[in-house]
């Protein structure tokens, strides 16, 4: 059966989750990855659902802005090609960084990470603290190729660090398999 | 007898374990089954009976040859398992073979005290640290029903197995 990416964004309120995977459900999806969480207050819903072959992209929109709309949620759906199995293999490695805030530290990071060829997997950032002085905090988690020389990665996150007066950590993120 | 190892959803993993009470001839076949499907799996550093479909407090650990292992005391297999004491929780990232595709990162003691019998029938403790420790205290879920996914530090610390070792 085939997929859509769902998205939804609206300010934060009690009812949201149920709204939208209730409309979701009645036309027959399935919900499979999904991510779901709170973003200064908005709350943001990113899904990927199974849905019926007979069940189109731009209806299932329509649905959910008719059924929905109330919540004041801003709602795409998207059809999306099926995804290949699985990405480059490669270390995992996450980065830590906070500091703090100035315009461009995620950008900063990014390149430099996709300069040694690194695939972001999963991000999030907090603005930590109330006022202007308020900190940042970075979390990543990367696939970093067997070519590539996390050595050398570490010295240049560290030179960047020093760049933007904050603190980056680059370590090996490997789990066990117990 | 190597035994296919359970995945979720299979409710036996979500389930509590009975005590073995005196080593009969029942409890000793699963202990072997244990050993026999621990050795045969890859990597494996340990299997507990609910993951083979038996519900029954028992488990095997081996963390020889891991990077990661200071105390080894080889092959271990524990009945009626207790810690009787444990300190320093550590963070640590951990999969399962019965949960295919993601690992999670789970709060460990880094040292413990734990107590059972062994397959001689005697009560055996074993000190453990480090990575044995964490073994352990994995195994020792299994038997009260539990998966690391239920003992993630933060629902956004599950992730999805992107190397197998």
């Amino acid at each position: 059966m085939p997929h859509v990416a769902v998205t939804a964004l609206g300010v934060d309120r009690p009812g949201i989750v149920a709204a939208v995977t209730g409309v979701l459900m009645r036309h027959g999806g399935n919900l499979e990855d999904t991510a779901m969480t709170n973003l200064g207050g908005h709350f943001a819903m990113m899904l990927v659902v199974e849905v019926p072959d007979s069940e189109g992209a731009e209806a299932l929109e329509a649905a959910l802005v008719d059924e929905v709309g109330g919540l004041g949620l801003t709602v795409a759906v998207r059809p999306i090609v099926e995804a290949p199995p699985d990405g480059p293999r490669g270390k995992p490695w996450a980065v830590s960084l906070y500091g703090a805030d100035q315009p461009g530290i995620v950008h900063r990071v990014a390149q430099k990470l996709a300069d040694h060829q690194a695939n972001i997997v999963d991000l999030s950032t907090r603005v930590v603290g109330p006022g202007p002085e308020h900190a940042y905090v970075l979390l990543l988690e990367l696939s970093l190729p067997a070519s590539a020389d996390s050595d050398r990665l570490a010295q240049e996150l560290a030179t960047l660090a020093d760049e933007l007066g904050v603190e980056i950590h680059l370590r090996p993120d490997d789990a066990d398999v117990l | 007898m190597i035994k296919p190892v359970l995945q979720l959803p299979n409710r036996v993993l979500a389930t509590a374990c009975e005590p073995v009470g005196a080593l009969d001839d029942r409890a000793l076949t699963v202990a072997r089954d244990l050993l026999d499907t621990m050795r045969s799996a890859e990597h494996s550093v340990g299997v507990a009976a609910p993951q083979i479909g038996v519900s029954l407090r028992v488990f095997c650990v081996d963390v020889t040859g891991h990077r990661k292992a200071r105390t080894c005391h080889g092959e271990v297999v524990l009945f009626d398992p207790v810690v009787v004491e444990a300190s320093g929780p550590e963070i640590g990232r951990e999969g399962c073979m019965s949960v295919p595709d993601l690992t999670g990162d789970v709060a460990r003691f880094t040292s413990l005290h734990v107590r059972g019998l062994g397959l001689d029938g005697e009560v055996h403790d074993y000190e453990v640290d480090a990575f044995e420790a964490r073994a352990f205290q994995h195994e020792l879920d299994h038997l009260d029903g539990l998966l690391f996914l239920d003992r993630v530090v933060a629902d956004d610390r599950v992730f999805r197995r992107r190397v197998y070792r």
